[in-house]
């Protein structure tokens, strides 16, 4: 709770500073504001906080670690985008107020013990995004992906709506336990509440971007900054996969024989149709869309298992995942990649050899190439979702093939030698994020060591 | 534990210093990774096993971080580390030696290459197996024929979709075990029709690598669009990871399967060494002659893996070791007329042995150390397979032996097109010393191999007799 104030002051204080138009002094509060989140999460519950008693925000191990790494995402996203901010002064404050904005949306879905919570989470969440993609108001891409994003977005939270709405109907409580309680002891009304909970799941398929809600996912990544692109694949997809998490195999628990086979068809069909959609696109950020498509579909995996230990497996996967999208699209940026195509990647590894091993590491810890902690998020979710759901594992194996294809195919690219090779320069703030990365793709046996 | 961290170090260092000092890098890295396993040789005692790194406690998920070797491991470090530094040499005088990235990629190789041999845990197993498949397919694309993706995806594709299967095959055989530990691993009592669902993974990942028939399709055109020492490291080192894990992974851990997996595979295998020979006869390109030639040699071994036979895999063993030497020999002895002469094509061959006499009588040496003549290591080898192989049905018997008569007829019809008869080019230049030193060592080996097999065979039995053992002595089930 006491992270969640600081980060929305420091988002009002970015807004303000934006006004005097000084970009390092913003970036320099924004940081500072990040990190005293980031410690004061970490000490979590080591000191008496004077909202201890607030209900309706609960920070547990799980909760904490997810928190942590979606400020720490942001950190990075934050870092990593100054460059891009820079050049845009009018709007500088904007990102950054925005952004933390969002963050604290995020948090809040992390937290959330109550419907009600978690609505407003979810709203905090997503309406500074629909602003910030289509920030870049001359470009059309944008305005049509930040049009597309609002009204396909807005109808899923309406039917969110009615869809919390029912479950109160059924169950008369907004409350998660009482929910739960609700639905153990038997109290409920059942077509309500099924309804209710149908409705919650395709608006969370919406959210996450999972077949057969993914087709804005390609639109909107297309048109947004990279900065927020990166945002939307990693912070909104983890705290809302969290979210997903505690509801479905918390709350609903006892009634999974009802809702996993919708979660057989969406997974199984995200597995494939995200890499057989990515292999064809020329378009960076697009093909990053696709394949994060299948991402979702494999972090779904946490979902199946009745093992609670496969959150871990999740958080796991997502420390591999977030650290090496957002280390693609940093790139992305460094390369001014304007037109965001796939071929100017195209010799990147002898223009700069770091670079060049970062783009690697990243494509091959997203193919799920061990020994780097893609490998050993898409392992573990495997792991405990094995011998019930044998098909859909099977399943997961073919997709993960065509991806170590499409994945390869960017790395060839990356390493084609070229007759002209100028220099890619990078910026040391830039240096920062991707070693950050680095240790998060290559850190994977620290992760299972503990 | 310096053993897997020799070749690490060294490939880092060649990445950092710049392109001239690769080869007086190469050349100590190699030497000294050899004087390692030398020096771990002498100290091995083949009845014991040795462990070089031990994790105390278990880790999430049931990983371990075992690392040790048994004699069969042993063996194949020693190939590992001897057969590298024969790489470097014979590349010695061409541009690659010199180029910092291939030799970092050869060191990054071996390192791989021990990690599989020394593996003591199904999860490490296949990390090292993995990792093995990035500086090959480097060195293929970077160094290799030009507009060659197509053959590199297929071969990526190909072994990753095997490597997955066995993937699968680890955990289901983990989540029994709830450890990825060998030894626990071996401990899993498995029902006859899950050891051959397990055993199937296994396998699709070892006949794709190896390749049995009809796994085959990726080999040639991956050969002949490599680099030599690509070709080198394939057919004598990546080959051999898959014959290495049938007998240290897959047949001890599912041997309940055996029965009814034997047969199907030894026909395949069977099928092999006649396909291969068959196609070999007609070949005209020198390089994919030997590739059709490997899977004929390979079929023969890995039928005879399959009889799950302490004596049959002495067999094999000996074969591994012969195989990789002669595949360098004659991979190389292809590229120097490639290089030469400007082309790989038989008909366009002929009379070198004039040329070059020196480089006529080392090819003739290899040619007939592929032919197993009596003394050579492949006399015994083959003798011991396929006596072993007659004995389970005259049939695969006889097939198999007549691999000796093809081979006949490929290996010397490519000697007699493209060494004898009227010169069909201008000129030739003979080996260089770095050449001559390599068939000069090939040749030592096979013939001491070939004299003094028994002792290899003593060195060996006793760690076959263990993992032929149908022992498993805890009663963990799988339904």
């Amino acid at each position: 709770m006491d992270a969640l104030i600081v980060l929305f002051i420091t988002g009002l204080a970015g807004l303000f500073i934006g006004m005097v138009k000084k970009p390092h002094l913003n970036l320099l509060v924004t940081i500072v504001g990040l990190t005293i989140a980031f410690l004061i999460q970490l000490n979590n519950g080591r000191y008496i906080s004077p909202f201890a008693n607030y209900q309706v925000l609960e920070f547990n191990i799980a909760q904490l670690y997810f928190s942590l790494l979606a400020i720490l995402f942001t950190l990075l996203i934050v870092i990593g985008g100054f460059v891009y901010f820079k050049r845009d002064p009018n709007h500088t404050g904007d990102y950054y107020g925005l952004l933390l904005f969002s963050l604290c949306g995020a948090i809040c879905l992390i937290g959330f013990t109550d419907l009600f919570m978690f609505f407003l989470g979810l709203e905090i969440l997503s309406i500074p995004i629909y602003v910030m993609v289509g920030i870049k108001k001359q470009d059309i891409l944008s305005a049509e992906a930040s049009v597309k994003y609002f009204f396909t977005g807005a109808f899923a939270t309406a039917i969110l709506l009615f869809g919390i709405a029912l479950l109160y109907g059924a169950t008369g409580s907004f409350n998660l336990n009482e929910i739960r309680l609700a639905i153990q002891s038997g109290e409920y009304q059942t077509t309500y509440l099924f309804i209710g909970i149908l409705f919650m799941l395709g608006a969370f398929l919406f959210k996450v971007g999972a077949v057969p809600f993914h087709f804005w996912g390609p639109d909107v990544y297309q048109g947004a900054p990279e900065i927020v692109t990166a945002f939307m694949a990693t912070v909104v997809k983890l705290s809302a996969l969290f979210a997903f998490f505690k509801l479905f195999n918390g709350t609903f628990q006892e009634l999974s024989g009802f809702w996993i086979g919708a979660l057989y068809f969406a997974i199984s069909l995200s597995l494939i149709v995200g890499y057989l959609g990515a292999l064809k696109q020329t378009k960076f950020k697009r093909l990053l869309a696709y394949s994060s498509i299948s991402n979702t579909g494999y972090a779904l995996f946490a979902l199946l298992s009745d093992d609670k230990s496969s959150l871990g497996s999740l958080w796991i996967f997502l420390v591999g995942y977030g650290c090496a999208t957002i280390a693609l699209l940093t790139v992305s940026m460094i390369i001014d990649n304007e037109k965001d195509e796939v071929s100017a990647f195209k010799g990147v590894g002898f223009k700069n050899p770091f670079i060049g091993f970062i783009l690697i590491i990243s494509l091959l810890s997203l193919a799920g190439i061990p020994p780097l902690t893609g490998f050993f998020g898409k392992f573990s979710l495997l792991l405990n979702a094995y011998p019930k759901h044998l098909y859909l594992v099977i399943l997961a194996l073919i997709s993960s093939a065509i991806g170590a294809f499409l994945y390869l195919r960017l790395i060839t690219l990356i390493l084609t030698k070229e007759n002209e090779t100028q220099k890619v320069s990078v910026h040391s703030l830039h240096y920062i994020v991707l070693g950050i990365c680095a240790i998060g793709i290559l850190g994977a046996w620290g992760i299972v060591a503990i | 534990m310096e053993l897997l961290i020799v070749p690490l170090v060294f490939g880092v260092i060649s990445l950092m210093l710049s392109g001239k000092w690769s080869k007086i890098l190469g050349a100590i890295g190699a030497l000294t990774s050899l004087c390692l396993a030398i020096m771990h040789l002498v100290k091995f005692n083949p009845l014991s096993q040795v462990i070089l790194a031990e994790s105390t406690k278990k880790m999430a998920f049931g990983l371990t971080f075992n690392i040790g070797y048994d004699a069969l491991g042993m063996v194949m470090i020693l190939l590992t580390n001897a057969i590298i530094p024969i790489i470097l040499l014979s590349n010695w005088n061409r541009e690659l030696a010199n180029n910092k990235l291939f030799t970092a990629l050869l060191f990054f190789m071996q390192f791989g290459l021990l990690g599989v041999f020394t593996a003591q845990d199904g999860i490490i197993f296949y990390i090292f197996w993995e990792f093995t498949l990035l500086p090959i397919f480097l060195i293929l694309y970077w160094f290799g024929a030009k507009e060659n993706n197509k053959v590199l995806f297929k071969f990526f594709i190909y072994t990753l979709v095997g490597s997955l299967a066995m993937l699968l095959s680890l955990i289901d055989l983990g989540n029994a075990a709830r450890s990825f530990a060998y030894v626990d691993l071996r401990n899993v009592q498995l029902t006859q029709e899950v050891a051959c669902w397990i055993m199937s993974g296994f396998l699709l990942a070892f006949a794709i690598k190896i390749p049995l028939f009809p796994f085959h399709t990726w080999q040639p055109a991956t050969y002949t669009s490599s680099p030599m020492a690509g070709t080198m490291l394939l057919s004598a080192l990546m080959l051999k990871m898959a014959l290495f894990g049938m007998m240290k992974w897959m047949l001890p851990l599912t041997y309940e399967g055996i029965e009814t997996m034997k047969w199907p595979i030894i026909i395949l295998g069977s099928i092999g060494i006649v396909y291969g020979a068959i196609v070999a006869i007609k070949q005209n390109d020198i390089k994919t002659l030997f590739a059709f030639a490997s899977i004929s040699h390979l079929g023969l071994i890995a039928a005879g893996i399959m009889l799950f036979d302490k004596v049959a895999w002495s067999g094999a063993i000996i074969q591994i070791i012969n195989h990789s030497l002669i595949s360098v020999g004659l991979f190389l002895a292809a590229d120097i007329i490639e290089k030469q002469s400007g082309t790989r094509n038989l008909n366009q061959l002929g009379g070198i042995a004039k040329l070059a006499p020196r480089f006529g009588f080392w090819f003739a040496v290899m040619v007939f150390a592929a032919l197993s003549v009596p003394f050579s290591a492949g006399f015994i080898g083959e003798f011991i397979l396929i006596k072993e192989l007659f004995s389970l049905h005259s049939i695969v018997g006889i097939t198999a032996a007549s691999s000796l008569v093809l081979g006949a007829v490929y290996m010397l019809r490519s000697y007699q097109l493209s060494m004898f008869g009227a010169p069909k080019i201008n000129s030739f230049n003979d080996l260089t010393w770095n050449e001559i030193t390599v068939f000069v060592l090939l040749t030592i080996s096979i013939l001491v191999i070939g004299l003094f097999s028994s002792s290899i065979l003593e060195f060996i039995e006793p760690t076959f007799k263990v993992l032929t053992t149908e022992l498993k002595s805890s009663q963990q089930i799988i339904e």
